[in-house]
């Protein structure tokens, strides 16, 4: 869940030792591998699959996972399921990477700007944030969903709209401490602007917690995409992503499992990655870890 | 259900009045099929010879819903569940019975000309009340709680469900407390049929209530019904109490419990281990329709249901509006492959907007062949000329448009992804834009706003075949009219037929003037059928007097006479 | 004391309003209404429909609709829904009952397992233990919580024939052990991500206090590990836990309203979707309300118990 890796329990889990960091950054590297292969799979195999993700076939719907040409069988409309999760991948992949991006960029503005003018606008912001994040994300998810039609750009937004207030915490309160630094002062002092005092010396010294940010965001994205297209509240067909391959797959739990457990798996091991890579991350680039 | 019966003044059609709400809608968003179920089929048959029904109530049934029954006041807007709990906590002056005819209840018998109880001119009728009827309180009913909620109906500032026909009543009088009678200000004979439909409310609890709105009633109803209210838990249950003091037969259930499941298959699950003794409305997934047919404990069968599963075509769009194109996308559905794969060979495919089981349904009409050569030249003919890509376009018009339904409906999902392979086999370029139930059904499917939704709806006015408000000129909401013509489709010689089809009161008449306005509709495709509605209901072995009611927007209407046989 | 009360009490309340405002304006632009459930039925015309409209005041401008719900809530008046006309405090309490039941028996699951898990983890760092409890406790906040839940559906309920596939109770039954026996699967389903949680939160909070000097005094002093254990450790240990309990809560409703929708359960996750579905405002401001209220509740009075028990912790911060 969403939850899970908020920042909260993560700057906890900074704390670990050093020699558990060791290990970390082994499981770090396995997700980074991990991802590589999933993306370049997603990315190629589709060319070199002789089956396409939209082709309907109804002689041939419900093929059993390496029962025949299918490898990991079809769907309910004969389509190739392998061809579907790949493309599927595609799709959640990018909603995972675009809805980091668009809240990396709404969370760090907000935070930027109520950390380094503080007082009344950075009161109302960090208020409005912490109103944002009195709902739980579920709820907001879905009271949003409930505006928008569901396009892969749309469920971008959405999942971007929900996710960047805490990193808006976190670079609200980095901005705040650095403002007071001796170089930023010593900045100030020489007549930098505004913007070039937040671009140019504040946000490349907070950039460590952003980046962890981002990657955990990235695997809160693809959990939420599935959830929404879970709940039917998703992305569209013939579409596919791993969130609505498990949607439509529900109602075949007992007869084809194999359309329910070859996606959870597929969302599993990338978000899994993803928050591996996060961990390890925190590690190497937070220097107050403890050594 | 039989066609070639005679027709009595009192006889209706056999004809679901209404769709299948939660299929139609997808509305109370279960987890997995909000999916259609369809199937036009025989009626269930049960022999009701097995067993007596005990003298006293006894045994409880319980009675599986994937939608949660929410409204309780008759007359206050409500769905196909809460009818559940209005047909059975409440009475009305007559009720439709599963071969169409009406029989009495409140009422001492059915008003007509003959019997005098209709004027002449069909303006005043007149209506002799039981006088053996208790509310669940004691209280005598008579007529002035038909007067009383007759007048509430058309209260300012009552939020009524529907106020077609009671609109026209001018003057309502208590003759004595077992007569009461009223002038129309016109002549408007489905008021019979809308009356079936029409619950009583008890005057002596809820007149000068401060808030009509706003009653005990929300809560704990109180009718004349053969169920009274037990209790309820919110988003899980609701339990009903036999009513030993009901002027009808029955009841012989002590209890009904009618369990909200929101999850059709996990209701399924619910219903083959035997937790919930029967699924009704939304029925059985069709996925399940062969495992079920062989439980050993239960019955399972295809519910009749008016309902038409169609393309409904918004004839402004430029494609669209041309009837070539329509003909062509008809002929190149795949329905057989529709109907047996996505939908199991469950449902039937039909060529009308009417049900069969009607009286007005038209044999006769062409049947539709799979022919995408046939769609090819039909295109080709009209001018329709492919690109490099292999899609049509004439005049700079692509041959492209969205086709929408309720998000979340698997099914239909299916059948949306299968005719975009389908179409595009014949240069046709069709996208899926589906949207959320509560959108979709609002004003972009009022306001014509679509260009073409994949949708289960009926072509009637109550129990009355009449289609008028469905596809006359004047019922375009968009163009000002008002009715249910959301294809905007516009023909004089249709708009002539069903005019003429309201003023006539010969059955034989307007049999002939349905059959010619069907034989238009298939030639003009207006809409674009695919199959009827035939939802697999189920119930467990040994329950009596369950008694499947096309009439009805529900089958536990007679909950009543139900009882458990030996 | 008092001053931190009001303070914090002060900033919940502004919080609140925020809360409604944002959850108002979401609601009221999203397209479609409370009557198009109404909107194909035959039995209801367009006529009949724009009159309901008007009754209900839905075309009234938003900034009206929400004064007017904005003054009534100020009175302790939450509205009434259009579905069913009950009150929707009403009917947030008639739901609260089962969610409460799954996420309380979800939480001592996971407090349970999780201290349990932290605990050994950081005593035997880096053994294979604390190395499996590490990628386990990953990979259990990565595990899609529906996902998970038709997992255990499948292998449990259809595979094994061990547990129900759903509901709270049997209808017609509603024993005790009945009851528990359908709040199992759920229960452990929602209990996944807490687990993790607490498992490395109790890790990490263990691995502090052991190298804590009382620590090594009393080891020094020959107390025995299991008394230095339970005695010293695991309770200044469980102290900074008390927070996660306020952290978790938004984290718990959210699994809850996935569990109950996997397994049918009646809570207010099963009314919220409902609710949106049916766009019945009022019900769904309600909810969206009242857990923002649980969420601030959760929080202050996880800070309070904490700043009671350890009253190192300044009260201002």
């Amino acid at each position: 869940m969403t939850e899970a890796v908020s920042p909260a329990p993560n700057r906890k889990l900074a704390r670990w030792p050093v020699a558990q960091r060791f290990a970390d950054h082994r499981l770090a590297l396995f997700g980074l591998a991990t991802i590589i292969v999933l993306a370049f799979s997603c990315l190629v195999g589709p060319w070199l699959l002789p089956f396409s993700d939209t082709h309907i076939d109804m002689q041939s719907r419900f093929a059993a996972p390496f029962s025949g040409s299918h490898v990991f069988g079809t769907d309910m409309m004969g389509r190739d399921t392998l061809a579907r999760l790949l493309m599927a991948g595609r799709i959640s992949l990018s909603i995972g990477f675009s809805a980091m991006a668009v809240s990396m960029v709404i969370g760090v503005s907000v935070g930027l700007i109520a950390g380094f003018y503080g007082g009344a606008i950075g009161a109302v912001l960090m208020r409005f944030v912490d109103a944002m994040l009195c709902f739980p994300s579920i709820f907001l998810l879905l009271a949003i969903s409930a505006l928008v039609s569901p396009t892969v750009p749309a469920i971008i937004f959405l999942i971007a709209m929900t996710s960047w207030m805490e990193v808006a915490r976190v670079v609200e309160a980095q901005t705040r401490s650095l403002r007071t630094r001796e170089y930023t002062l010593a900045a100030h002092s020489y007549g930098a602007s505004s913007s070039r005092l937040m671009f140019r010396e504040i946000l490349p010294n907070a950039i460590a917690p952003i980046v962890v940010a981002a990657t955990l965001n990235v695997a809160n994205a693809i959990l939420a995409e599935s959830y929404i297209s879970f709940l039917g509240f998703g992305i569209q067909p013939p579409t596919p992503s791993w969130g609505n391959m498990l949607n439509s797959a529900q109602t075949y739990l007992t007869s084809a499992p194999w359309l329910a457990i070859i996606p959870g798996a597929a969302i599993t091991l990338a978000v899994t990655s993803f928050n591996f890579i996060g961990d390890g991350m925190r590690d190497a680039l937070d220097p107050r870890a403890d050594h | 259900m039989t066609r070639n019966a005679s027709y009595r003044s009192t006889r209706l059609e056999s004809g679901a009045m209404i769709h299948s709400r939660r299929d139609v809608l997808g509305f109370g968003l279960g987890l997995s099929s909000l999916g259609l179920l369809a199937a036009a089929g025989p009626a269930f048959s049960q022999s009701d010879a097995m067993g007596t029904p005990p003298a006293t109530p006894t045994g409880v049934v319980v009675v599986g819903l994937s939608q949660e029954p929410v409204s309780f006041h008759p007359l206050m807007p409500g769905v196909e569940v809460d009818e559940i709990i209005w047909t059975n906590i409440f009475s009305s002056l007559w009720v439709a019975q599963p071969d169409g005819s009406l029989l009495p209840d409140l009422a001492v018998e059915i008003p007509s000309v003959e019997n005098g109880g209709i004027s002449k001119d069909g303006l005043v009728w007149t209506v002799r009340l039981r006088d053996d009827v208790k509310w669940h309180d004691g209280t005598p009913f008579t007529a002035h709680d038909v007067k009383f909620s007759l007048e509430l109906i058309n209260a300012d500032g009552f939020r009524s469900r529907t106020r077609v026909g009671h609109e026209l009543l001018e003057e309502i009088t208590v003759v004595s407390d077992n007569e009461v009678s009223w002038r129309m200000s016109a002549a408007f004979s489905p008021y019979l049929a809308l009356l079936a439909n029409t619950h009583m409310a008890p005057r002596h609890l809820l007149e000068g209530a401060e808030d009509p709105n706003q009653t005990p009633f929300d809560s704990a109803p109180i009718g004349t019904g053969p169920f009274k209210w037990g209790s309820r838990t919110s988003g899980d249950n609701i339990t009903l109490i036999a009513n030993e003091t009901y002027h009808g037969d029955g009841p012989y259930l002590e209890k009904a419990v009618l369990k909200y499941v929101p999850d059709m298959t996990s209701l399924y699950a619910q219903f083959r281990t035997g937790q919930v003794d029967t699924i009704l409305i939304s029925g059985i997934p069709q996925n399940f329709y062969e495992e079920a047919k062989n439980l050993p404990d239960q019955d399972v069968f295809i519910a009749p249901s008016g309902n038409i599963e169609l393309v409904m075509p918004n004839l402004e769009h430029p494609a669209l509006s041309e009837k070539a194109v329509r003909q062509a996308l008809y002929h190149a559905i795949n329905k057989d492959v529709i109907i047996d794969a996505i939908y199991y060979g469950v449902p039937e495919a039909t060529e009308s907007f009417a049900p069969r089981e009607s009286w007005a349904f038209n044999p006769n009409l062409p049947e539709h062949v799979y022919d995408p050569e046939k769609a090819n030249a039909l295109l080709d003919e009209a001018g329709w000329e492919r690109d490099g890509s292999g899609m049509r376009s004439k005049d700079g018009v692509r041959l492209s448009f969205d086709i929408s339904t309720t998000t979340g409906n698997q099914l239909r999902e299916q059948v949306q992804q299968f005719l975009m392979q389908d179409w595009a086999a014949i240069g046709v370029e069709l996208s899926i834009n589906n949207l959320p139930a509560a959108v979709i059904w609002g004003d972009f499917y009022v306001q014509s706003q679509f260009d073409s939704l994949l949708v289960g709806t009926t072509f009637r006015t109550g129990l009355d075949p009449d289609p008028a408000a469905r596809f006359a000129s004047t019922a375009i909401p968009k163009k000002g009219g008002s009715g249910g013509n959301y294809m905007q489709w516009e023909n004089d010689e249709a708009d002539a037929l069903l005019k003429e089809g309201q003023e006539t009161f010969d059955v034989e008449r307007r049999k002939e003037i349905y059959y010619r306005l069907q034989e238009i509709v298939r030639e003009e495709m207006p809409i674009l059928p695919i199959w009827q509605y035939a939802p697999v209901e189920g119930i467990k072995k040994g329950l009596m007097g369950f008694k499947p009611n096309i009439n009805q927007r529900q089958n536990a209407w007679n909950m009543g006479h139900w009882f458990w046989g030996a | 004391m008092a001053t931190f009360l009001l303070r914090r009490f002060g900033q919940a309340v502004i919080l609140l309003i925020v809360v409604s405002m944002i959850g108002f304006t979401i609601l009221h632009l999203a397209p479609g209404g409370p009557l198009s459930q109404y909107a194909v039925d035959g039995s209801m015309t367009q006529a009949d429909l724009d009159r309901l409209a008007d009754q209900l005041g839905l075309n009234r401008p938003l900034p009206v609709q929400y004064g007017e719900w904005f003054l009534r809530m100020l009175q302790g008046d939450w509205g009434v829904s259009y579905r069913d006309r009950q009150p929707v405090l009403d009917i947030i309490f008639s739901h609260l009952g089962a969610t409460l039941e799954l996420m309380l028996t979800a939480t001592v699951i996971a407090v349970v397992l999780g201290v349990w898990i932290g605990t050994l983890g950081a005593i035997r760092r880096y053994s294979f233990f604390d190395s499996l409890a590490t990628v386990g406790a990953m990979v259990a906040l990565s595990i899609p919580t529906f996902w998970f839940g038709l997992i255990v559906i499948y292998v449990f309920s259809v595979g094994l024939d061990w547990l129900p596939s759903g509901n709270r109770y049997t209808i017609g039954d509603g024993s005790f052990w009945n009851r528990v026996h359908h709040l199992v699967g759920p229960s452990i389903v929602l209990a996944l991500v807490s687990t993790a949680v607490w498992s490395r939160y109790m890790r990490s909070s263990m691995l502090d206090v052991i190298n804590q000097d009382y620590i090594r005094t009393a080891r020094a002093k020959g107390v025995s590990e299991r008394r230095i254990l339970f005695r010293h450790a695991m309770r200044n240990a469980l102290l900074p836990m008390i927070t996660i309990a306020g952290v978790q809560l938004p984290v718990l409703l959210s699994g809850a309203l996935v569990t109950e929708t996997v397994f049918t359960w009646p809570g207010m996750g099963r009314l919220f979707l409902d609710s949106i579905s049916y766009r019945d405002y009022p019900v769904v401001m309600g909810v969206l309300m009242f857990s923002a209220v649980i969420v601030l509740l959760g929080n202050l009075l996880a800070d309070l118990l904490y700043s009671v028990a350890d009253p190192r912790i300044s009260r201002q911060s």
